[in-house]
């Protein structure tokens, strides 16, 4: 909860574009492992999870711009979990924040009148949930864990929450769930090297792997982290231990009934030798179309799509910004927010949440 | 030339057929003991992989048996009092109930053994949260517990 002084920034940014440190916010007493920006009107609260088993609220005082240091800690959420916090998400109206935990439940806050009060907790998966994630809509939630499953349930009046299928496929450690921007379509990343596109067919309950993405021929060749979407959800980029970045082209309409190429998600482009520790994390931002990376080597990485070379069917990204040394320890997390195409949050294994400001000319803005 | 014994046994051909059993002595002890040890191994992997079967067996009927047992009990619910579930755990039950009958149990060699197995595992599970209920059966198999994990 200290201000601190920006640190100097490594010189090898190809485009003018740096980080500046806004603030640290010291408080958890274990690794964090994830942050999630409340996703409306300013956004100026930010929450972060765990291994202490809590959940921690920050907020920017009004009055003065989101990139000063004047975040605090609003609330801390704990006795919700009695281990660690692995995952937060915000629902798309900003009032539920559900929690995935390695004591195997969901964990569910309400927040009405500027208070956090617990609502729910469902259990299910037989060991640790690894993520959760709501669907555009609010409708929908997302959960993955360690027995390989990833279950779907469906928000009901009154916060109600009810199982709505256990989708088995993977055959490993299942580490993040996410949902496609606008379409209910979920995608899976799992310790068995493939990311799995899930769709409802019918109209009754029924979900399904509509595609799997991985060897042989393209895809990771090891634990894939995490997946992250564009702003249109037209492309995907996902993240491994392989040391590369992924891109997919994630257009075509899974739901066609040809089983030819046109129906699926291809790859289009990887991003290999910028990282020499296994990433963790990679976020693209809905507004800067900038990706960034949070790795193994204590890193924090920013890609940007060339603008040379644009030919059809072939892309390439360039390394714009290695921030060196962002945290002591590894990055597990790194977010945009969500309005503020300069801001970024990240959670280190040492403990400490950070917020950064992107400084320089940025590519879409 | 005057090399090694063994190189002028070879030479000098048929006359060397007392010695021959001595020389081979070795290899066909061996052939005996291969023969013998064969025969004996196919016997007691018989013996084994009966009783795997056995087991294996057991375990999967015990299984079937147990989802079987509480289709049963939740269609008797039901029967009594047709609003006692919700109709989502309605329609699982149902469907459950079909892939349980499905079950190729009469054929061990069945491809769709394993992979039926975890999709009326899942079912199950599907149910119980629905049902909200947490039922721990001692036979039923479980997940790997080895470690929890740590990241």
């Amino acid at each position: 909860m200290d201000a601190t002084a920006a640190l100097p920034t490594s010189p090898s940014a190809t485009k003018g574009v740096s980080l500046r440190l806004v603030q640290e916010l010291e408080g958890h007493e274990d690794r964090v492992w994830g942050v999630a920006w409340r996703p409306c009107d300013g956004s100026s609260i930010l929450a972060s999870c765990s291994g202490d088993q809590t959940v921690r609220i920050w907020e920017h005082s009004s009055g003065s711009s989101p990139s000063s240091a004047a975040w605090v800690c609003k609330a801390v959420l704990d006795s919700s979990h009695n281990r660690t916090v692995r995952q937060i998400s915000w629902s798309p109206n900003g009032n539920l924040l559900a929690s995935a935990s390695f004591d195997a439940t969901i964990g569910m806050w309400e927040y009405v009148g500027n208070e956090f009060s617990f609502i729910a907790s469902f259990e299910g998966h037989e060991n640790e949930v690894k993520s959760v994630a709501w669907n555009s809509a609010g409708t929908l939630l997302a959960t993955c864990s360690r027995d390989k499953s990833v279950w779907i349930w469906e928000v009901l009046p009154g916060h109600e929450f009810e199982c709505v299928s256990v989708l088995n496929g993977h055959t490993q450690d299942v580490k993040m769930v996410l949902w496609h921007p606008s379409l209910d379509i979920l995608v899976s990343t799992s310790y068995d090297n493939t990311i799995k596109i899930w769709t409802e067919e019918g109209d009754g309950d029924d979900w399904h792997c509509a595609q799997t993405l991985g060897p042989p021929g393209s895809g990771h060749t090891s634990t894939v982290w995490a997946a992250s979407f564009n702003a249109t959800g037209d492309c995907m980029v996902t993240c491994s231990d392989d040391l590369t970045l992924n891109i997919w082209d994630s257009s075509a309409d899974l739901s066609s009934a040809n089983d030819d190429d046109s129906a699926k998600w291809k790859h289009l482009a990887t991003i290999s030798g910028y990282h020499d520790r296994t990433i963790y994390s990679v976020n693209w931002s809905s507004l800067n179309d900038l990706i960034a990376s949070g790795a193994g080597d204590d890193c924090i990485r920013i890609f940007s799509k060339s603008q040379d070379g644009d030919q059809e069917g072939s892309q390439s990204y360039e390394l714009v910004q290695k921030h060196e040394k962002a945290h002591t320890a590894d990055v597990n997390c790194v977010q945009w927010h969500p309005k503020n195409p300069r801001l970024l949050a990240s959670a280190g294994d040492d403990g400490i949440v950070k917020i950064w400001e992107v400084v320089g000319d940025l590519p879409h803005v | 030339m005057a090399g090694m014994p063994g190189l002028e046994i070879q030479r000098r051909g048929e006359e060397e057929d007392i010695f021959d059993s001595t020389v081979h002595l070795e290899g066909s002890h061996f052939e005996q003991g291969f023969q013998d040890g064969f025969r004996d191994g196919v016997e007691l992997g018989k013996v084994e992989g009966r009783e795997v079967g056995l087991k294996t067996g057991f375990e999967l009927g015990e299984e079937i048996g147990f989802f079987r047992g509480c289709v049963n009990i939740w269609n008797a619910v039901l029967q009594k009092d047709p609003s006692a579930f919700s109709a989502r755990a309605q329609r699982n039950i149902r469907v459950f109930d079909q892939q349980l009958n499905n079950y190729p149990l009469k054929d061990p060699q069945d491809e769709r053994l394993q992979d039926s197995l975890d999709s009326l595992r899942s079912k199950f599970r599907l149910i119980m949260s629905l049902l909200s209920i947490q039922l721990d059966y001692q036979g039923l198999a479980k997940v790997d517990h080895t470690e929890d994990s740590l990241f």
